[in-house]
């Protein structure tokens, strides 16, 4: 589904984020991008999700170079990725309703389906009580839980969460962990960056970073080398 | 308030245009054509003024030949006085006779060729050329025209500054949603949107001030010149723009709003990009 060859991130005057990364993630896989601050997850992350575009290598999603990919096609390329950030990016001057239809809205759903489509994924987080809410009144878990609804709303093909339980406490990072797991479950690629392996109870490939490059002796996490 | 700074900014030159036209269009109705008199001498015989008149008539300038004679003129001048030879204590004719000519040209060169020529034709007195002040109207008016161009123009990029401002403010107070939208697969255009249909607003609440404005300035100045027409002796009365005018001017307001609401965003949110 997706696979890096030899890529190289460097941004203008800093030394490379990433360095001569090769490997593949499968349709339906469940990916731990682990390391410690720093190491380059979120600018794999940002490479995998066409947010930023690499200085050397190629990245092939679904036989498209990300590299030679035009501006222009990037809206398209990044509607099939549901997108969760460690500060969610909630819009707090919209409801969870109207937060949660923004890329419904950005597809050009009409919206009676938009309603349905939004109620199911608010549902699905278990948020459907509290769609008229502004988001700034619920827990920093319900709003993790609410970006998550966003992100699945358009029906991606890959969930993309960079750091999504760095900032909540145990209780509520399992929760949102189970989430991601019943979504690969249902066969989303899943891919998830944190500072620490979470304790995961399905399969799952790791990709540990340390200073831009791949440092990972685990013999379970098989990546092209 | 973005209306009303659209609509008087639009006011000005329009309103100096209003006031060209009229002005325009009185001259043209006062005199299309210039003229000249010429006056002849006292003692001219028949054969000089036959003379005179086919000389004039073989000038490829002159368009249209009248001739009156001494006594018509002083005929005319009695009539329209209401008074005889003693009234005014006059036993003689005071009057010369007279070609008066209508040129078809207004150049200035080509009259002051004519107006020297005819002067050394012998038995001419004197030449008076009349309607060269509606020439020199006319220049008035046309600089004055390229005076309210420049104007309108410097008012125009003002205006493109504001709104630019404007919509450059409002990109970032709608910063996250368009960081958030671009992330969840938004095009340009789709974040675009909003703002341009801001700045198509502003432009048509703008153009729509501009008109009312100027339309209630020619009701005004129609109803108070009506109320001293007995002290100015004439009614005055200003002509409103066209309709066609009118519309122009609103579609000018609506392209300055599009144009300047759509490189504002695009500028704006391509800086926007950079802090992803």
């Amino acid at each position: 589904m997706i696979k890096f060859d030899r890529v190289f991130k460097k941004y203008p005057g800093e030394m490379d984020a990433l360095q001569d990364i090769s490997l593949e993630i499968l349709s339906g896989e469940l990916v731990f991008v682990t390391g410690p601050s720093g190491a380059g997850k979120s600018t794999l992350l940002k490479l995998i999700s066409a947010v930023e575009k690499p200085t050397n290598g190629s990245i092939i999603f679904e036989n498209t170079n990300l590299s030679e990919l035009r501006n222009k096609d990037m809206p398209f390329l990044r509607r099939k990725f549901g997108m969760i950030f460690q500060d969610h990016k909630l819009l707090y001057d919209r409801n969870c309703f109207e937060n949660v239809v923004l890329p419904l809205e950005i597809n050009d759903i009409n919206p009676a389906d938009s309603a349905r489509r939004v109620r199911a994924a608010l549902n699905k987080v278990g948020l459907l009580n509290k769609e008229k809410m502004n988001p700034i009144t619920l827990s920093g878990g319900e709003q993790q839980r609410l970006a998550i609804a966003r992100a699945i709303v358009s029906r991606p093909l890959i969930l993309i969460a960079d750091e999504p339980t760095g900032n909540l406490d145990k209780s509520y990072a399992d929760e949102i962990m189970n989430i991601f797991y019943s979504f690969q479950q249902v066969g989303v690629t899943v891919i998830i960056s944190c500072h620490e392996l979470p304790q995961s109870p399905i399969k799952f490939k790791q990709i540990h970073l340390i200073k831009g490059q791949i440092s990972n002796s685990d013999k379970h996490v098989p990546l092209l080398s | 308030m973005m209306f009303i700074i659209i609509g008087i900014t639009l006011c000005l030159p329009s309103a100096g245009y209003l006031i060209v036209e009229n002005v325009r269009q009185i001259s043209t109705k006062i005199q299309h054509e210039a003229e000249i008199s010429i006056f002849l001498k006292k003692d001219i015989s028949q054969d000089q003024i036959d003379f005179i008149d086919s000389a004039l008539r073989s000038s490829s300038e002159i368009k249209k030949i009248h001739f009156e004679p001494k006594l018509t003129a002083w005929e005319k001048l009695q009539s329209k006085l209401k008074l005889s030879t003693l009234d005014i204590g006059i036993s003689e004719n005071p009057l010369p006779d007279g070609f008066f000519i209508t040129l078809n040209t207004l150049s200035n060169t080509k009259i002051k060729k004519l107006t020297e020529d005819l002067k050394l034709i012998s038995g001419v007195d004197n030449i008076v050329v009349d309607g060269s002040w509606i020439k020199k109207l006319r220049a008035i008016i046309y600089m004055v025209k390229i005076g309210l161009f420049s104007l309108g123009t410097l008012l125009v990029i003002v205006l493109i500054v504001i709104i630019s401002n404007t919509i450059r403010l409002q990109t970032l107070t709608y910063q996250n949603e368009i960081l958030v939208s671009k992330l969840i697969g938004a095009t340009n255009s789709f974040i675009h949107r909003p703002f341009i249909y801001t700045g198509l607003i502003y432009g048509l609440g703008g153009g729509i001030i501009t008109v009312g404005t100027l339309k209630s300035i020619v009701f005004t100045f129609n109803n108070m010149a009506e109320k001293y027409e007995y002290i100015l002796g004439n009614s005055i009365t200003l002509v409103g723009l066209s309709a066609v005018n009118y519309t122009i001017i609103v579609l000018l307001a609506m392209t300055i709003g599009l144009f300047s609401s759509f490189f504002a965003a695009r500028q704006s949110i391509k800086k926007l990009e950079k802090s992803y």
